[in-house]
């Protein structure tokens, strides 16, 4: 009896062993090449000093008394000592408010990607699994929805729903959601076709669970790339639309917002403009780095 | 080739259709009957049904979409809540001016990517190639309107060469050009440099450089040819960006082109002319991918062939 036992559980434990060494060989692979690109590296050194600063933020800065209050005695001085960035027309430390406007725009980029996924993911993957008349209509609306410039999208959405931090994130995520679709379809028919899919119907799985198990985790290289390079987009997008009036409201302090307030002082203050742009650009600029180098680690043959 | 045009202009009709479902659908989500706004807080409920009638506000989201789209068809945008307005005047007065921006940032865009691109990948790896390259990822990275303050600040308010704003002639136009040109430069240097990388070690290049072709004719004539394709389809898909893009350089600027207008329409809650600005905007997208697509036929021969047999 234990013996039986052993003899039917010995090939799954071996199975599953190797399972297990290929995805950490994989993960490794990817790793070695990954940490030889001296551009992702210092692009992941840069996002983790950035998430750090982001997540720390009440520990170097008072978020009442040196981001939000104003000080009008303390108006528009020039970078010093004391105020590294110098501080704003309402006497507001500039570099605090860029510290704490960190927690927003990671937040606004990798939650408005999370919700881009998520549809673009289920119906790109869905309709690549599928095909037929389903394929055809999801590809027709991503076709649409592609077509109006994703700014404009962003701009007629959040000017719908109303100015708030979520509805920015909803904003930026529908508007860049037919990517998603259209790299998780391609992806997902690359795949279709392999004998292990096949496999997996023959011995009667379920669609939506040969997607979860079988397809996707094959395709998810792909999408964690796309998914790097949309972030880096969506706190552009994001610092445009405060820029504009339409993303978070006034005192927090966004990237974008804090450009469109310097805005009137460029002249005289034009640290007010300077810093909070070289702080999104120096985020964005880490998750391009990031996002070129995985897409060589995972594929080398698209290196150059 | 004339049926290629035609199946493409037969699908353009859907998606155009979609596109004016989508925006309206978006624009209906807005809180408020936006009837209170032209009619006023005095007005009677009768005036705000004749009013609600006469502006095509009544009915639901598919009667006033049926509608919307038979006036479209009959080329009626409607009429701006705010300046009371024709919505198309209106567009077709800013169009010329968005036009020129888009235009002559795509010309910057591509006279600095090409050569950037060419010389990237003839010396890759080198310093060169080091250089295009950071250079290209910088102007990826940064935002576009946060480029247009720079370039407000160093060449309108420190060395005053340049307006900082407004449609003044042709020097106004130069600083908002560039601002809406880094990004599709950047793009366009890195798909120049990649697509040449691609052909440029082919056999037909080795057996031209074999016949005595000089280098120059090699990499111009030969390989740039080839390396066109993808090139195009990249500035086909990021013209929809840069007429996007451009609603950010034009707010900063103060440039007087379609994209404020929708900016300025969304401050105003103008309705009419936020959705009639972004379906005539996505038809030009629309109609701009197409023609990409057919000149996109005609450099590439095999996908000629395939329509002319």
């Amino acid at each position: 009896m234990t013996a039986e036992k052993i003899e039917t559980t010995q090939p799954e434990s071996t199975e599953l062993a190797s399972k297990k060494y290929h995805k950490r060989s994989a993960f490794v692979a990817i790793w070695n090449r990954l940490k030889k690109n001296k551009g992702a590296i210092l692009g992941l050194f840069i996002l983790i000093i950035v998430t750090l600063l982001a997540i720390f933020a009440p520990v170097i800065y008072s978020y009442e008394t040196d981001v939000i209050e104003q000080n009008v005695t303390n108006r528009l001085k020039p970078p010093s000592a004391e105020h590294w960035c110098g501080t704003d027309d309402l006497g507001r430390d500039i570099l605090a408010r860029i510290v704490f406007g960190a927690r927003y725009s990671l937040a606004i980029g990798v939650v408005s990607v999370i919700i881009s996924l998520i549809f673009g993911v289920t119906f790109g993957a869905a309709a690549g699994y599928v095909g037929g008349a389903f394929e055809d209509v999801i590809m027709r609306i991503t076709d649409i929805f592609s077509s109006i410039p994703s700014i404009l999208m962003a701009i007629a959405i959040v000017s719908a729903l109303g100015k708030s931090t979520f509805n920015l994130m909803v904003a930026v995520g529908v508007s860049s959601t037919p990517t998603f679709v259209r790299v998780a379809r391609a992806a997902v028919l690359s795949v279709r076709g392999e004998e292990y899919v096949e496999s997996a119907r023959a011995i009667g799985m379920r669609d939506w669970k040969i997607i979860l198990v079988h397809i996707l985790p094959n395709c998810v290289s792909q999408i964690i790339v796309q998914a790097t390079l949309r972030v880096a987009q969506a706190i552009i997008a994001s610092a445009g639309l405060s820029f504009l009036g339409l993303g978070v409201p006034a005192p927090a302090p966004e990237w974008g917002s804090m450009l469109s307030a310097g805005r009137a002082y460029i002249r005289n203050s034009s640290y007010l403009t300077i810093f909070p742009g070289l702080a999104i650009m120096i985020t964005v600029l880490s998750l391009n780095l990031i996002g070129d180098g995985l897409r060589d680690a995972i594929d080398p043959k698209l290196k150059r | 080739m004339h049926r290629y045009i035609f199946k493409r202009l037969l699908m353009l009709i859907p998606v155009l259709l979609g596109v004016v479902f989508i925006i309206f659908f978006i624009m209906d989500l807005a809180p408020g009957d936006p009837v209170y706004m032209v009619a006023g807080d005095q007005a009677t409920e009768e005036e705000l049904d004749a009013l609600r009638e006469q502006l095509g506000l009544s009915g639901n989201i598919f009667t006033r979409y049926f509608r919307y789209v038979n006036n479209m068809l009959h080329g009626d945008f409607g009429t701006s809540f705010v300046t009371k307005r024709d919505v198309f005047k209106t567009y077709m007065e800013r169009l010329p001016n968005t036009i020129r921006l888009a235009s002559l940032a795509m010309i910057i865009a591509i006279v600095v990517s090409i050569p950037l691109g060419i010389i990237a990948a003839v010396h890759q790896n080198s310093l060169k190639d080091t250089a295009s390259m950071v250079l290209s990822l910088l102007g990826l990275s940064m935002p576009n309107f946060w480029l247009g303050l720079l370039l407000i600040l160093v060449f309108s308010l420190r060395l005053g060469w340049l307006p900082s704003g407004g449609y003044t002639g042709f020097r106004s136009i130069i600083l908002p050009a560039l601002t809406v040109a880094s990004g599709l430069a950047a793009l366009l240097t890195r798909t120049t440099r990649s697509s040449m990388l691609d052909v440029i070690r082919q056999d037909y290049l080795r057996t031209a450089r074999s016949k005595g072709v000089t280098e120059r004719k090699v990499i111009n004539k030969h390989a740039l040819c080839n390396a066109l394709i993808p090139i195009i389809t990249v500035f086909g898909i990021q013209f929809s960006n840069v007429l996007g893009g451009s609603a950010l350089a034009e707010t900063v600027f103060s440039w007087p082109g379609v994209g404020r207008l929708v900016v300025d329409a969304i401050n105003q809650r103008d309705i009419p002319t936020v959705t009639g600005a972004l379906v005539m905007t996505t038809m030009l997208v629309s109609i701009v991918n197409l023609v990409v697509d057919i000149v996109y036929a005609y450099v590439d021969p095999r996908i000629k062939a395939q329509y002319t047999k």
